[in-house]
């Protein structure tokens, strides 16, 4: 697919205090871009920004679908998110919350298709548990699997592999290179190793 | 989007082409609504917070009203008829500010609203939660009216009126309530706060709510208590319609 | 030069209100029948009224925030639901007073004081509101909804519930101008409806050009009956005389009676006869309307700018507000 991000001029504030001001950037399908600062510098805010989940301050960010613009607040179905602050339903089995959120997204995903994204991220046999029964890097995992169902052109990972252990890592390192083969990537992260990843680095400051 | 795109190119091809994608688009909002609706039952069904606290509440309040006034031995006068319309309404009432929040601040607490914020559309899970409080709704009314009857010697004069009048007036509490569970999510004090935002929306129609549901525990049929319905319905319609277009602003707030 | 024009303003709103005032208490002639307390409906209207215009103010400065999203406009939303509340209450307290004078009685959930309490409970939620918000953003955006949503009820707490209720303790026909209410013409004998009282007309007697009828009033809910003897003058063609309602100011008259004496019309009216239709009163009351809601545009000016230096500080310093 065809898709580009476009960030001009964002600003982010928490309260009257400014976090950043003035980032620009652009990304082709292809990409892959790493957000790289101390705590509190404004990464995972940067990429909740990009997901839509707030509204910046000033500035503009906008998704390039052909010549169709969408505002991120509209890009859910362009979007794949994976961050420490997702959770998914911990009352419902992973089979549940996957076909819930392919339901409300209006894709059509069978028991098989929903066993084959569990194996992808390496949970297979473990669909019918409730998640509350989950470990923190199987919660991980399926935050995977939650990101990946409708197969988003664009992924943003904050700090992709905490609590991984390292077959969930190889398993996010999977993910990251088939994305990169087709779509966007955007990863927060301050790890050395998926500095790598980067064809470009933003490098926020803090104060 | 491929409506959206032939609108450029052929005006005579709009016609023929766009009326399917916006019935489509419906379609598909209904039905993500759909998921969000079952998905929350699912959910409240399994842990049962919200019934639990609801029926408790009107179990509650109906044992309280049953100790107190049965031994009065009310003679079915205009103004008994009022008190216990108005003490099923204020039983009603209080059970359904323990539990209609639940839909949402139940995402807010296991913090999954990002991801369904993400994925559903927010009309979807607008309608989705409206839904689910119209289900309890449903559930509490039917459950307290009959502890009302067996335990408060409530006689239903017009049953069928009475059945409406209480649909109209849940149909009321849901529309005014639903998109403020939704404000309250993301502020603190939550219960006491979707109280207060709750109560002022309630006046009016619980005022009529009160002077219909007494009408029709008289042995008058539907004619006496259509002008309340009337008002309740109408009640509800501009309260739902101003939930569709104000939601989006609560939803991404 | 703006400064300068807005301080003159301030001193002319202060001057007419003051003037306002001294006219309402010292030249105005006396509501007759209530005395001094009936002075207090030249606050009483027009504060009722800025309490309704800026819950109005606050809604639409609530949209525009939604949709253009600058600060200030949230400040004026804000500002006008301040100013409302303060007005809001005013409006309550002086109604109270008025209606214990008259009537009897501080409260009688009546449609209106039902709608300018639910007004008062939606401006307190608001500030409940406010105060439950940590981010700033979320604050503004929230309360704005809510400020829009909660004005959705107004057209059915002011048009539709004084239709549905029985009673009412503001009987607009009789308030404003001795009485334009259509009354009721009843045959001896017949029972009818007069306001929210149940009145029969059991018999008329003449005596020389005086007809007096003899009417049987009753609470409403029935709770008790009095007999009333108002009467009418055939030579002049006018009323005579005008008994009080039971425990309140309003007078039952006798309007028209037909020749054969068999039947008459029966109205509420106003003890003193057309209030504003005293030419310096009627001024006076529409100085006040155009005093107050000066007086609230000032407060609203003033508080909007307040909460914007205020923001503007807090983002100078950085720190959180």
């Amino acid at each position: 697919m065809d898709i580009r991000l476009i960030v001009e001029e964002v600003a982010a504030s928490y309260g009257a205090r400014d976090v950043f001001a003035e980032v620009s950037v652009e990304l082709c399908a292809g990409e892959t871009m790493v957000v790289s600062g101390q705590n509190g510098s404004g990464k995972s805010t940067f990429l909740r920004l990009l997901a839509g989940l707030q509204r910046a301050d000033a500035g503009q960010i906008t998704y390039l679908v052909g010549n169709e613009a969408f505002d991120p607040r509209d890009a859910g179905h362009l979007i794949g998110w994976v961050a420490p602050d997702l959770m998914l339903y911990r009352d419902l089995t992973a089979r549940e919350n996957l076909r819930f959120f392919a339901a409300v997204r209006r894709i059509s995903l069978d028991d098989q298709a929903i066993d084959e994204v569990l194996a992808r991220v390496g949970l297979a046999g473990r669909s019918d548990d409730r998640l509350a029964a989950y470990s923190s890097g199987m919660t991980q995992r399926m935050r995977y699997a939650y990101a990946l169902i409708h197969q988003p052109p664009v992924l943003l990972l904050d700090e992709p592999t905490v609590t991984l252990d390292e077959r969930g890592a190889e398993v996010v390192d999977t993910v990251i290179k088939a994305q990169r083969r087709h779509g966007i990537v955007v990863i927060a992260t301050n790890d050395p190793r998926e500095l790598r990843y980067g064809d470009l680095v933003l490098e926020f400051g803090g104060t | 989007m491929a409506g959206h795109s032939s609108t450029e190119q052929d005006p005579g091809l709009t016609l023929t082409t766009q009326q399917p994608v916006a019935q489509q688009r419906i379609v598909d909002l209904l039905q993500a609504a759909w998921a969000v609706f079952v998905k929350d039952l699912r959910i409240e069904l399994r842990t049962r917070y919200a019934i639990n606290a609801m029926v408790l509440f009107a179990a509650c309040t109906a044992m309280m009203v049953s100790i107190g006034t049965t031994f009065i031995g009310l003679r079915r006068t205009e103004e008994a008829l009022l008190i216990q319309a108005s003490l099923l309404w204020i039983a009603l009432l209080f059970a359904a500010i323990s539990g209609l929040s639940r839909g949402f601040v139940h995402e807010e607490e296991t913090r999954t609203l990002a991801a369904l914020r993400l994925a559903a559309p927010a009309l979807a899970v607008y309608l989705g939660k409206f839904l689910l409080n119209l289900a309890l709704l449903a559930l509490l009314g039917l459950i307290t009216s009959l502890l009302f009857i067996v335990l408060v010697r409530v006689q239903v004069g017009s049953p069928l009126a009475f059945l409406g009048m209480l649909a109209a007036g849940g149909l009321s509490l849901a529309t005014s309530t639903t998109i403020l569970a939704a404000i309250i999510t993301r502020a603190s004090f939550k219960n006491a706060l979707f109280a207060v935002l709750a109560f002022p929306l309630l006046v009016p129609p619980l005022i009529i709510a009160i002077q219909g549901t007494a009408a029709t525990l008289a042995e008058g049929g539907w004619l006496p208590a259509l002008p309340a319905l009337q008002f309740l319905i109408a009640y509800s319609v501009a309260m739902f319609v101003a939930s569709l277009l104000l939601f989006r602003f609560v939803w991404e707030a | 030069m703006v400064q300068q024009m807005a301080q003159v303003g301030k001193l002319l709103i202060g001057l007419w209100m003051a003037g306002v005032t001294i006219v309402m208490f010292l030249v105005i002639p006396q509501y007759e029948g209530l005395g001094n307390a009936g002075r207090i409906i030249i606050m009483h209207v027009p504060t009722a009224w800025v309490s309704v215009l800026a819950f109005a103010i606050s809604a639409i400065f609530s949209g525009l925030y939604l949709w253009k999203r600058k600060p200030t406009y949230d400040d004026y939303a804000v500002a006008a639901a301040e100013g409302g509340f303060l007005f809001t209450a005013l409006a309550t307290v002086t109604g109270m007073i008025f209606s214990q004078v008259v009537w009897g009685i501080y409260w009688n959930w009546d449609p209106r004081q039902t709608s300018i309490f639910v007004l008062l409970l939606i401006y307190a939620a608001l500030f409940a509101l406010r105060a439950a918000i940590d981010d700033v953003q979320r604050r503004r955006q929230l309360s704005a909804a809510y400020s829009l949503f909660a004005f959705v009820t107004v057209p059915f707490l002011i048009f539709v519930a004084p239709r549905i209720a029985d009673s009412t303790l503001h009987p607009n026909c009789v308030f404003i101008q001795g009485s334009t209410c259509d009354g009721i013409s009843l045959d001896v004998g017949m029972i009818g409806l007069l306001g929210d009282r149940k009145i029969q007309l059991i018999g008329m007697e003449r005596e020389g050009d005086l007809v007096t009828a003899e009417v049987i009033v009753s609470e409403p809910g029935l709770s008790g009956e009095t007999t009333l003897r108002p009467s009418f003058n055939l030579a002049t063609g006018t009323m005579a005389d005008r008994p009080e309602f039971p425990g309140l100011r309003y007078q039952l008259g006798l309007e028209y009676v037909d020749p054969s004496i068999n039947s008459g019309l029966l109205n509420i009216e106003a003890p003193g006869t057309g209030l504003l239709d005293n030419q310096i009163t009627l001024f006076t009351f529409l100085a006040s309307i155009a005093g107050f809601t000066a007086l609230f545009v000032w407060m609203l000016n003033l508080r909007a700018d307040l909460l914007g230096l205020q923001w503007a500080l807090a983002q100078r310093d950085g720190g959180r507000v």
